[in-house]
């Protein structure tokens, strides 16, 4: 009896040491080989945070995936993750590092000011640099080792401005914008979209980003009476922009970017939000097989919406990308370089992500389509979607 | 844009919108009047009642006036705690003024920095909407927070003036700040007089932050910025002059406010900094309006202006 309970054990502890090796057989694979590094640089604290977090925790699933797949011919992905406040002086320093002491060949980063500033360090180490969310439209003159695999302003900036004039029929917009690499390109991409449209822009006006009080602006805004309000801001100012403007008595429809498609937004301004228009750059819950399923891994892990669910989609492909890139370079038998990975990069050109569906990388413009929504009964509601 | 009703929406909008400011640049400048200190410390105050009143309403689920009590009860301490314990052993080593200001200055940075740690970056307000109900009132849109604004730091003001003229309490205070040393012979405790301002500029913080806060969002690195306004309006008021500091960050909210009708929003904030950089050097004792000279009676005999000789 005690032989047989013996052997018992022993044939459960061999079944279940042989499940666990194979459950770990290609994990294991992923661990036997050197790393190779991925370098993330976002905001992890400041005022920017809020996104920045939740794109290194989306990229840390998308590595994970990639490793529990067996890695990158048997090199785990490793992300290297330096937090940059979206600060331009804080991106300088973390590219230098990856570049100079981490002697990382790639990186991903974010936010426009800072995407830019970390370009010369870029082109002089020769580093690649992969942009994902900032989509300041002069990103795509960077210089060599910069691309991005978001597409610009031009995409979903002309496309809302040309849906305002065509289907809402605005005819008069104002234009309020942060004062800094977010606004200003966008801002008067928005501007000179509607006006070639047949549009008037009836006021365009730039806020400082520190600032917190907009009624003078938005009385401004109330004196030049225009049909549809375009806010180009970031995550901090958009709302405040919003709530002063109906505190003020402005019923305006209000229209923004990428950045406002964010719950906490809707929390903040409640009815005020109705109507609210906003880009998508990816794919919603109606378009994408894979979206359900991501969401509830993430409300399984974090317990709480995503803040700015496009982006995540978005940063969970592109290291998904950058590990094709990688897998491309060793495939030919070449060292993973700034210059080698590049190559791929232009000679791979199409990517099928599971959450953004094909990524065509045109030189240093993508081309995706454009996805509207509008708050309805203070939900996020699909608009259109615009080729 | 010169529409009147457009000019008396921007005159409303910017004395709401100063309301907090006037109370955190009465509260700086009740400080430096009665301890002769420049309190940056009072940044770090700031934090801790915004914080306090944020942790008590969203976390523990407590209604706006235990949050309220909570927030200033903690200032109050914080405020008293650095006296007894800070300002009061640095007095009794004689430490010099850049002492004191290097003290409070670290003292700040030191609270912002553990807030950071314990809450984050994420600009948070009190409530999770920032929205108010608006009254049209002869055309002028007049929101709910607005009335709350006016009514706080009207109310808060006025209980202060009050206090400081009629409260026994308050007259030791205006009695050490004239003159500690004396006031001590009449039996006055300067460090008693030194605790209650700082209770009285918690509290006052307290109601700043709260209006602050409800409207948009803070971070623990909001303070700096804000102290820097009380600075200002001490500065543009008078040293020594709390009210007059209290109008003069008015004042500066209103000019900012209207401002916008002759320059872009984007230069708004360069107008604060200006005006730092132009009272330090052209009026570093604040701006004095003249007075009015006291006619002598045509029968009174003629005022002697100099001593007579022999």
């Amino acid at each position: 009896m005690r032989r047989h309970s013996i052997a018992r054990r022993t044939l459960l502890q061999g079944t279940g040491g042989l499940a666990l090796t194979g459950a770990f057989a290609r994990r294991g694979m992923a661990q036997g080989k050197e790393p190779l590094k991925l370098g993330i640089t976002e905001p992890l604290t400041g005022s920017e945070a809020g996104y920045g977090a939740d794109f290194v925790t989306v990229m840390r699933m998308a590595a994970k995936d990639v490793n529990d797949a067996g890695g990158i011919n048997g090199h785990p992905l490793e992300l290297v993750v330096i937090d940059t406040q979206a600060s331009p002086q804080l991106g300088i320093n973390a590219a230098n590092r990856l570049a100079t002491i981490d002697k990382i060949p790639m990186f991903i980063t974010a936010w426009s000011a800072v995407v830019k500033a970390q370009a010369p360090v870029a082109n002089r180490e020769k580093v690649l640099e992969l942009s994902v969310g900032a989509n300041a439209p002069d990103i795509a003159k960077l210089g060599d080792y910069v691309y991005t695999l978001f597409p610009l302003a031009e995409v979903d900036i002309t496309a809302l401005a040309k849906y305002t004039y065509a289907k809402l029929e605005k005819r008069r917009a104002a234009v309020a914008y942060i004062n800094n690499e977010t606004g200003i390109d966008a801002a008067k991409l928005y501007k000179a979209t509607f006006e070639e449209a047949g549009g008037e822009v009836v006021l365009f006006e730039a806020y400082d980003p520190k600032a917190t009080e907009f009624s003078g602006m938005l009385l401004k805004l109330r004196a030049a009476n225009p049909d549809m309000v375009h806010v180009h801001g970031l995550l901090i100012d958009t709302p405040l922009v919003i709530a002063q403007m109906r505190q003020l008595g402005l019923t305006q429809r209000v229209s923004s970017y990428s950045v406002g498609y964010n719950p906490k937004l809707l929390a903040q301004l409640g009815p005020a939000a109705e109507g609210f228009i906003v880009t998508s750059l990816a794919p919603g819950l109606d378009d994408n097989k894979n979206l359900p399923a991501f969401l509830e891994r993430w409300n399984a892990e974090v317990k709480r919406p995503p803040n700015g669910l496009p982006y995540l989609q978005y940063n969970y492909d592109s290291v998904l990308i950058a590990a094709k890139l990688y897998k491309y370079v060793l495939d030919k038998g070449q060292e993973p370089t700034g210059d080698t990975l590049r190559d791929a990069l232009l000679a791979v050109r199409e990517f099928d992500g599971p959450l953004t569906g094909k990524t065509v990388v045109d030189g240093h413009h993508v081309k995706k389509p454009v996805y509207l929504l509008t708050v309805e009964n203070g939900k996020f509601v699909p608009m259109a979607k615009l080729e | 844009m010169t529409d009147p009703i457009v000019l008396l929406q921007i005159l409303w909008t910017g004395a709401v919108t100063a309301s907090s400011y006037v109370l955190l640049t009465v509260a700086f400048s009740l400080t430096q009047k009665v301890t002769g200190l420049w309190n940056f410390a009072q940044a770090g105050t700031m934090g801790i009642a915004f914080y306090t009143m944020h942790f008590v309403l969203n976390d523990l689920g407590q209604p706006l006036l235990v949050a309220l009590l909570a927030g200033g009860a903690l200032a109050a301490i914080t405020g008293m705690a650095t006296e007894a314990w800070g300002l009061d052993v640095l007095r009794a080593r004689r430490s010099g003024n850049l002492t004191f200001f290097i003290f409070t200055l670290i003292l700040a940075e030191l609270v912002i920095y553990i807030l950071t740690l314990l809450f984050g970056t994420e600009p948070q307000t009190l409530f999770p909407s920032i929205m108010s109900p608006v009254h049209i009132v002869g055309g002028i849109a007049v929101s709910n927070w607005d009335l709350r604004a006016v009514c706080i730091s009207v109310a808060a003001l006025v209980a202060l003036q009050l206090f400081l003229r009629f409260g026994k309490e308050g007259q030791f205070l205006i009695a050490v700040a004239d003159n500690a040393k004396l006031a001590e012979l009449y039996g006055i405790s300067a460090r008693r007089a030194y605790c209650v301002t700082a209770a009285i500029a918690g509290v006052l913080i307290t109601l700043a932050m709260y209006l602050l806060g409800a409207r948009s969002g803070i971070t623990p690195n909001s303070a700096m910025e804000l102290i820097l306004t009380a600075v200002i309006g001490t500065l543009l008021g008078g040293m020594g002059r709390v009210f007059m500091g209290g109008l003069a960050s008015l004042v500066l909210a209103l000019i900012t406010s209207y401002s916008v009708l002759v320059i872009g929003s984007r230069w708004q904030n360069l107008l604060t900094y200006g005006f730092l950089f132009v009272t330090i050097v052209l009026f570093p004792n604040g701006i004095h309006l003249p007075r009015r000279r006291i006619r002598a009676p045509v029968s009174a005999a003629p005022v002697r202006t100099a001593p007579q000789e022999g």
